[in-house]
């Protein structure tokens, strides 16, 4: 089994930012408190999906809430490992395994934590390949697994338990309780079969995350040096084609929040007079990202952009005029190319009257 | 009349203003000794501008000493810090992530406690007298007098901070206590550090702060004297012994602000060329552009209020390869007087080609004359790139703007830059530092987090806006004078529709100065 250990975690942030396309935040409280608790804890096991045994209770444990409000309420080394334990006394079950909910942000390094602290493997795989923002979104129910019970753990030891119908309402209440438990909690849910979650998760994306930060981390220099290296370590993942889209200058970024989201929109002009514009549409994540009036790629593909002298993820938040960028489309992965996948995360998902087109059909 | 004197790592300018004009200015090496070097500074320029001291209205020095000493290490006192967030941010406790050697100097003294408020403004935590009481003995013990005291969400509501620091008080009546939200903005652990930094500096502060009063002393100068801040605004002298931690950065925000002046532009891009790199920052509304990044202070993670500078590696020394399509990073610095071709040393330097080009007549032109016509226009054409580029990457928008040259390298530039609308390279540049220390304002800040659903918008402002303003008085500003610098307001995601994070700033001239 493959580990994960404090000296891999810089590495898998910054993979998982890439990953997070434009979404996730300010990896740095998070990969410190990651850091931290591994060097306490030793490694965490890493188990790939494909070893999961059928009979397996794997539950998803990540935190849920705004992450503005971690900057003055910092993480609370146990509250996941507490959700950890409620869930199993709230459900009378040993868990088995953890797994990510995103691999993105604080998200994919705290089902880490809780592995190395409990000592169960955490699966090298996750429920979204990437960043997206809420929790009908996931492949988890995609797949049949229900949301809840799930068992909300705040920093205080308060916890709730929830029951939902359907995993539309559990976001609306998830998200609701989140506010009324302190802005960020911790969460355990969509309990899974060791089958389902073998079916349902995206996989190898906790250790691919770590080979992708790693490359990006130690050439710390022009991207264009390694683009052929980032290229061909995404052949042979789940991942689809991996296409540079465009490379350019941000020449605009306009934001607002609107229903909780970061909402707007970016421009990017190309040093090349010729090439039109490319108009990036942003909820949280790049979702949409157009050169004059033709998409060139949309969720749920990956639109992955990094600053391009530094080859460094470049966050939504910190987008702004003058940055140098290249701007990457990858093809998401088989997971959410279904209708019913695509009902969920497709651009009219989030509120955009264009369909999907996947990357690999786009000229 | 007003006196600003910048003293730097390597040199110490000073001018004398008499409203917005300048009487004389005087540029000397820095010397190892505060005093003295403040004295010599006065002499030369009072001596110029023919002042006696009686003349002299207001003193404004901005000084590096305090980023030096965190950066080398030197000169910083043991310092506790209390937190009070429990039972959150076990996490990630404080002081984890500094280098070891810092962390080492200041003793490693951390306290947790409960404490603190959520963003909607609850209590965390009660505070537990008993608790507070065992930490504040277990720091006397130890004879520890510089203590910081950080609490979540401190810059919304300072109680629990405030009523920590009056029980060390009580206990330790010498105490040389920083509030975190006194200094910092919101973010705990950035916030945290900054209040650790400023309490390790206090007795430093003390030593420096006497030196520059005993100065004044010395020439019988019996006037007010102020301190420049980072974002560009003053303390008084008995403020900066309790925050000199708000000095860091001080320096290219008074270059940027000075430049402001001499100019008269207030939107503009600066270009401060030296031997080895070019600074390039941003003024809006005669300010410099901050920052909207953490800034590493010496290793440590602290969210100041530091000018948004961006350094690229160009500058009078930089190094010309053999065909002249390369300039810089690599540089000859201060050796260039001795390693410069019109010098007579043997690297071919940026000078070099524009001596070689004509445009300036350095040294020993016919040290020169051998480089080729292309070599010359390529280099030539490759620095103009390179400056032009880093305009472009800082102006805020695709339009061009207007671009202010300083620094001794300002020479490399002669031809147009297309990011810029004018190119301006205003006498007096050298003392730019000195200029906008002179100028300065006297500010006031206030940050919160503001829910639009429960307050409207209009007065949320306008309230903050008031206590930024009593804030500004607070530090010696005129009130009358007042005007609002900045309103920020940032969105805050998944939380409620109308939650920002609401920031103001205002300014004004100091009192005195309006007064007299």
């Amino acid at each position: 089994m493959k580990q994960i250990s404090a000296k891999d975690i810089k590495d898998l942030c910054c993979g998982a930012a890439f990953l997070a396309t434009g979404g996730g935040g300010d990896p740095y409280v998070s990969q410190l408190a990651a850091e931290r608790l591994l060097e306490k804890h030793g490694p965490a096991n890493l188990m790939a999906p494909e070893e999961i045994p059928d009979d397996f209770n794997v539950v998803s444990i990540g935190m849920v809430g705004a992450p503005t409000v971690t900057l003055e309420q910092l993480p609370t080394e146990d509250e996941a490992v507490k959700a950890f334990d409620a869930y199993e006394q709230q459900t009378g079950r040993k868990i088995d395994a953890v797994i990510p909910f995103e691999v993105g942000g604080g998200n994919s390094t705290i089902p880490l934590t809780v592995a190395a602290v409990r000592g169960v493997p955490c699966i090298d795989g996750d429920g979204m390949g990437r960043a997206l923002p809420e929790a009908q979104m996931m492949t988890f129910p995609l797949y049949g697994v229900k949301p809840t019970p799930a068992v909300l753990m705040d920093s205080w030891g308060n916890s709730a338990v929830l029951h939902c119908n359907d995993p539309l309402t559990f976001e609306k209440h998830i998200r609701a309780m989140a506010v009324a438990m302190g802005g960020m909690i911790s969460s355990a849910e969509h309990g899974m079969t060791g089958k389902q979650a073998s079916e349902a998760a995206v996989p190898k994306t906790i250790s691919f995350a770590t080979k992708l930060g790693q490359l990006l981390r130690n050439h710390n220099g022009s991207i264009d040096a390694i683009e052929s290296e980032l290229i061909s370590l995404f052949a042979n993942t789940q991942y689809g084609a991996v296409k540079r889209l465009y490379t350019g200058k941000v020449v605009d970024s306009e934001r607002k929040i609107i229903g909780g989201y970061d909402v707007g929109s970016a421009a990017l002009q190309s040093f090349d007079a010729n090439l039109e514009p490319m108009t990036l549409l942003i909820k949280n994540e790049y979702l949409v990202a157009k050169v004059g009036d033709q998409v060139v790629a949309s969720v749920p593909d990956l639109i992955c952009i990094v600053e391009q002298e530094t080859s460094r993820p470049l966050n939504a938040e910190r987008m702004r005029y003058g940055q140098r960028v290249a701007v990457f489309g990858i093809g998401c992965t088989h997971h959410y190319r279904t209708e019913a996948a695509l009902k969920v995360t497709s651009p009219r998902a989030f509120g955009f009257d264009m369909d999907y087109v996947a990357l690999e059909d786009i000229r | 009349m007003k006196i600003g004197i910048d003293v730097g790592g390597t040199h110490t300018d000073a001018v004398v203003l008499s409203g917005s004009e300048i009487l004389a200015t005087h540029k000397a090496l820095t010397s190892a000794d505060v005093k003295e070097g403040i004295v010599n500074a006065l002499d030369a320029v009072m001596f110029g501008a023919s002042l006696k001291p009686s003349d002299v209205s207001a003193v404004m020095i901005g000084t590096t000493h305090f980023t030096n000493a965190v950066i080398e290490r030197k000169h910083l006192s043991c310092t506790a810090i209390i937190r009070a967030c429990l039972p959150t941010g076990t996490g990630i406790p404080p002081q984890c992530d500094w280098p070891e050697d810092i962390a080492n100097s200041l003793g490693n003294h951390v306290y947790s406690i409960k404490g603190g408020h959520t963003f909607s403004g609850d209590e965390i935590h009660a505070l537990d007298d008993v608790e507070i009481r065992s930490v504040i003995k277990d720091i006397a013990h130890k004879g520890i007098e510089s203590i910081a005291v950080a609490a979540a969400f401190s810059p919304m509501n300072p109680a629990h901070e405030v009523y920590i620091a009056n029980k060390i008080r009580a206990e330790i009546p010498n105490a040389n206590i920083t509030l975190s939200h006194e200094i910092g903005r919101l973010g705990l652990l950035e916030r945290e550090n900054a209040a650790l930094l400023n309490a390790a500096l206090g007795s430093l502060a003390d030593t420096v702060v006497s030196s520059m009063k005993q100065a004044l002393i010395e020439r019988q100068i019996d006037c007010p004297f102020f301190v420049s801040q980072n974002d560009g605004t003053l303390m008084s002298a008995d403020y900066i012994a309790n925050y000199p931690a708000l000095t860091f950065a001080s320096g290219p925000t008074n270059s940027l602000r000075g430049a402001a002046m001499l100019s008269q532009i207030s939107d503009a891009i600066v270009v401060d060329i030296g031997g080895t790199t070019s600074d390039v920052g941003v003024l809006a509304n005669g300010f410099p552009r901050e920052s909207n990044s953490f800034i590493d202070v010496g290793g440590i993670r602290t969210n100041f209020r530091m000018p948004d500078i961006m350094a690229i590696g160009v500058g009078g020394g930089s190094l010309v390869s053999a065909d002249g399509t390369s300039v810089g990073p690599k540089s000859v610095g201060h050796r260039l007087v001795t390693e410069g071709l019109v010098f007579g040393g043997n690297q071919v330097t940026a000078t070099d080609i524009v001596v070689a080009a004509g445009l300036h007549s350095i040294g020993d032109m016919q040290k020169v004359a051998h480089l080729k016509p292309e070599m010359i226009e390529a280099a030539g054409d490759e620095m103009h790139r390179l400056i032009d580029d880093a305009i472009d990457r800082m102006r805020p928008s695709d339009d061009p703007v207007p671009v202010i040259l300083v620094g001794g390298g300002s020479i490399l530039v002669s031809q147009q830059l297309n990011s810029a609308s004018k190119v301006v390279c205003p006498e007096h540049a050298d003392v730019a530092n000195a200029i906008g220390a002179a100028i300065a304002q006297v500010g006031g800040e206030v940050e919160s987090i503001i829910s639009y659903s429960k307050i409207k918008r209009e007065d949320a402002i306008a309230k903050s806006t008031q206590e930024a303003k009593d804030k500004a008085v607070l530090a010696g500003a005129d009130g009358n004078s007042l005007r609002v610098l900045d309103v920020e307001e940032t969105p805050m995601s998944y939380m409620d529709d109308n939650a920002v994070r609401l920031r103001i700033k205002v300014v004004g001239e100091l009192k005195q100065l309006v007064e007299s």
